[in-house]
């Protein structure tokens, strides 16, 4: 035996090295900052409930793109924006791409990149226009601009259990609290203490799952609630932040959202935005107890390069067949871009990765057109607010293409019919109303706006085709 | 006072970007939201200020537009849902709405009104005059 083979059997006898944990990194003061850790399998569940949620606001927010740039007037949260605010297909792109955008970093592709970048796109969306009224994504916003700093990408070999750190994770939480603290002020008003505002704004039999009302009302009563609220509000605004009252804090919040949530005061995703934070107060425990449960289906595997084309054609064929405006447009954009940042940052390797990111992205575009009423509603506004505002030709193109999109809905043939007929096409206008009562033979108005039009032009005797 | 931990922390956070970030931010988000008690010109007017289902959001306003003296149609001019939002009384959407009527319509007075109802107080007529003229409500 070798001197060499002989050296390796004796370290093959030694004991086993002794497995230490590695010594604790030093903190930054001050440490209520700089100190803040979470577990990596906490992180992660963050990461995807939170850009998931962000992921679908944002494609159910193209119904209103129609809005935007309508009559070429605009009023922006900021002075200076007013010129710069988004337009009807510029703000239709730009919630595709953050739909997108978010869901990569839902995947972990790319967060250092792809979260400044929504947070920028979001941040002008936001304050381009004060048509945009809605104070949760003025929260998001502030929160993109924090999320840009937390560091979402999975750490070297991390376990479930290891430790991240992060000061902006901490500072989310704690503009949290400051949305509470601000929240709860502004109803330390007597017209919200006695109930008079909630009592207008819960309504007896509300389209809700229970009713919240009768609820209230037959229990604690609408001013004791109106009271709770500002006291729940307080409370969360000083425990949201420490960890150490999130066993108090979690379920008191999600209890409340939820609460609002089935109250119909649910404006969007909001409420749901909200319990989707809470995953960063839910016990660390719990996460990793689940972290390394999933861990035993065994390891993500990596995607070959081969893959990429495969997926690059997989997704422009599913934005083909998505119907949103421009969507095809857009994947031919954010694929070409995917791929080439790919390549120039992470090689081969990350292609395969940007692939399966980019069919998963898209896929969530056609999810979310087949089985809402985005598509149809964008076309629908789009057409009646160019309608309204006079721009017949822009209404006769969106009545095509919801007709196009939507040939079972009533509306779009109606509209379209009447649009055709005012501008004096009698034949296609006729077709399109004929078109609408058979697609709707109990809807009225399309016999109505036939007989109308008939009787205009004194053919009222004349039979309905 | 630097012995009060919170003057401390505070004064080791301006030692570094990410602390001056944080103070910067924590100041904002502070201090903004007071702008609305202290320093409003606009009582409808609750962005920046976190003031979700607030009291004031019940309010209802009824803009009214005349130019030359004939009441002018809001739905055939501007989008209805800056009509929503001057329903709520913003008084900045309502006055870039009278300064693009006085765009529209040059050398020609475009009287604005705004009437509120309010839940907790007595309505409140705003404007009234001609905001080509004088261009705040």
């Amino acid at each position: 035996m070798g001197k060499q083979k002989q050296k390796k059997a004796a370290r093959r006898d030694e004991a086993p090295p002794q497995v230490t944990a590695p010594p604790p990194r030093p903190v930054e003061k001050p440490a209520f900052w700089f100190g803040f850790e979470v577990s990596w399998s906490k992180l992660l569940a963050a990461r995807v409930v939170i850009f998931t949620l962000l992921a679908l606001d944002a494609l159910l927010a193209i119904r209103h793109a129609p809005r935007y740039g309508a009559g070429g007037f605009n009023v922006a949260q900021l002075p200076f924006l007013d010129r710069l605010g988004p337009t009807r297909i510029s703000y239709l792109v730009g919630e595709l791409l953050n739909a997108t955008l978010f869901t990569f970093a839902a995947l972990g592709v790319a967060t250092r990149f792809v979260v400044p970048a929504a947070a920028a796109i979001y941040a002008w969306l936001y304050l381009g226009s004060q048509l945009d009224s809605y104070q949760h994504h003025y929260l998001v916003a502030l929160i993109l601009l924090l999320a840009s700093f937390v560091p979402w990408q999975r750490p070297v070999d991390a376990k479930p259990a290891t430790p991240v750190r992060s000061w902006a994770l901490r500072l989310i939480l704690v503009q949290l609290g400051i949305l509470y603290f601000w929240a709860a002020i502004s109803k330390l008003d007597p017209a919200w203490l006695d109930g008079r505002t909630l009592g207008g704004q819960i309504k007896v039999g509300a389209d809700t799952l229970i009713d919240v009302r009768s609820l209230i009302d037959s229990t604690i009563g609408i001013r004791a609630m109106s009271n709770l609220v500002v006291l729940v509000e307080l409370a969360l605004a000083f425990i949201v932040w420490m960890p150490r009252a999130w066993f108090v804090a979690a379920p008191l919040g999600i209890l409340f959202h939820l609460g609002i949530v089935l109250s119909g005061l649910e404006i969007g995703l909001f409420a749901w935005l909200m319990i989707g934070f809470y995953t960063l107060l839910l016990p660390d425990r719990a996460w990793i107890f689940l972290g390394e449960e999933l861990a035993r289906f065994g390891k993500a595997r990596r995607i070959p390069p081969l893959a990429a084309p495969f997926c690059a054609l997989a997704a422009l064929g599913l934005a083909a067949v998505t119907r949103t405006d421009h969507a095809l447009a857009v994947a031919c954009v954010v694929v070409a871009v995917t791929f080439a940042a790919a390549m120039w940052r992470g090689g081969m390797e990350a292609v395969g990765r940007a692939g399966v990111a980019c069919v998963v992205a898209v896929g969530l575009w056609l999810v979310v057109d087949r089985t809402s009423a985005v598509t149809t509603d964008y076309y629908k506004f789009w057409g009646g607010s160019a309608r309204r505002l006079g721009d017949l030709d822009g209404a006769e193109r969106a009545y095509r293409r919801m007709v196009d999109v939507a040939p079972d809905d009533v509306l779009g043939h109606l509209q379209l019919g009447r649009l055709l007929l005012g501008r004096g096409d009698e034949l296609d206008g006729m077709a399109e109303l004929h078109e609408a009562q058979r697609v709707a033979p109990k809807d009225r108005r399309a016999f109505d706006e036939e007989t109308r039009y008939l009787q205009a032009h004194g053919r009222a005797s004349q039979p309905v085709k | 006072m630097n012995d009060l931990p919170i003057i401390g922390a505070a004064l080791q956070l301006t030692k570094s970007w990410r602390g001056r970030f944080i103070l910067a931010f924590l100041a904002i988000q502070l201090l903004l939201p007071l702008r609305y008690y202290v320093a409003h010109r606009d009582p409808h007017d609750e962005r920046f200020a976190w003031r979700m289902f607030s009291p004031m959001r019940m309010a209802h306003c009824t803009p009214s537009f005349a130019v030359n003296g004939a009441p002018l149609q809001l739905g055939a001019t501007f989008h209805e849902a800056w009509n929503e939002i001057a329903t709520r009384g913003r008084f900045s959407v309502v006055e870039a709405m009278g300064a693009e009527l006085c765009r529209q319509h040059p050398n020609t007075p475009v009287v604005v009104t705004l009437k509120c109802d309010y839940i907790d107080r007595d309505p409140q007529t705003y404007g009234g005059y001609d905001i080509c003229t004088v261009p705040e409500l």
